[in-house]
């Protein structure tokens, strides 16, 4: 078996589970997970792509 | 004499309960989601059985690097650590991943996170189980 995610889709991957994992182990109302898991998912996005960005100058 | 033995033979509640919740500790290190099942924790037991799961999978299935015990250097032994968080499914990966690691692209490397970061969230919602069982947190 062998998976060849490109970078976009293993950090969306990554972020989406490592957020579903952190809204359940600190939130306990449905609601309340959903929000932190949109939350956190928004800024592991944020600064994912935003440091990808910074990175760029010096990528050449 | 004998109520008294009966009696100090009887560990007390606190003792009681402490051992219950390392009993639950490590049942959730072995099995992801164990320890919060065995709570009647539903949601969280599902939801890290999966998220461990999956990370496990897809790490395994990108070829990222499993260590093992005989690693050169002090990285090499932490990701051991790291990688042994996940519990029963270090095994899993291992069985997964039957082609050995591949880190000379990217999705190798980042299959090494995957495997690491299973670990350490699987570490996490251990010590959650551990101190949901004495009380501390729910």
């Amino acid at each position: 078996m062998n998976f060849h995610l490109s970078h976009l889709q293993a950090m969306l991957l990554f972020a989406l589970l490592i957020s579903i994992a952190f809204g359940f182990l600190s939130r306990r109302r449905p609601q309340d997970r959903v929000k932190y898991i949109a939350w956190s998912l928004l800024l592991f996005l944020l600064f994912g792509i935003g440091i990808g960005w910074a990175m760029y100058p010096f990528s050449r | 004499m004998t109520d008294e033995t009966q009696i100090a033979a009887t560990p007390p509640p606190d003792a009681m309960r402490e051992a219950r919740a390392i009993a639950l500790g490590i049942a959730g290190w072995l099995v992801p989601g164990l320890g919060h099942a065995l709570q009647k924790m539903w949601g969280r037991a599902l939801a890290f059985f999966l998220v461990v799961g999956v990370l496990v999978f897809v790490g395994a299935g990108m070829r990222g690097n499993l260590f093992n015990s005989d690693g050169g250097d002090a990285f090499a032994s932490l990701g051991y650590v790291a990688d042994l968080g996940t519990g029963s499914f270090y095994w899993l990966a291992k069985y997964i991943e039957v082609g050995g690691p591949d880190v000379s692209h990217a999705y190798g490397d980042y299959g090494t996170r995957f495997l690491a970061a299973a670990g350490v969230l699987n570490l996490l919602a251990a010590l959650h189980a551990y101190e949901a069982a004495r009380g501390r947190k729910a």
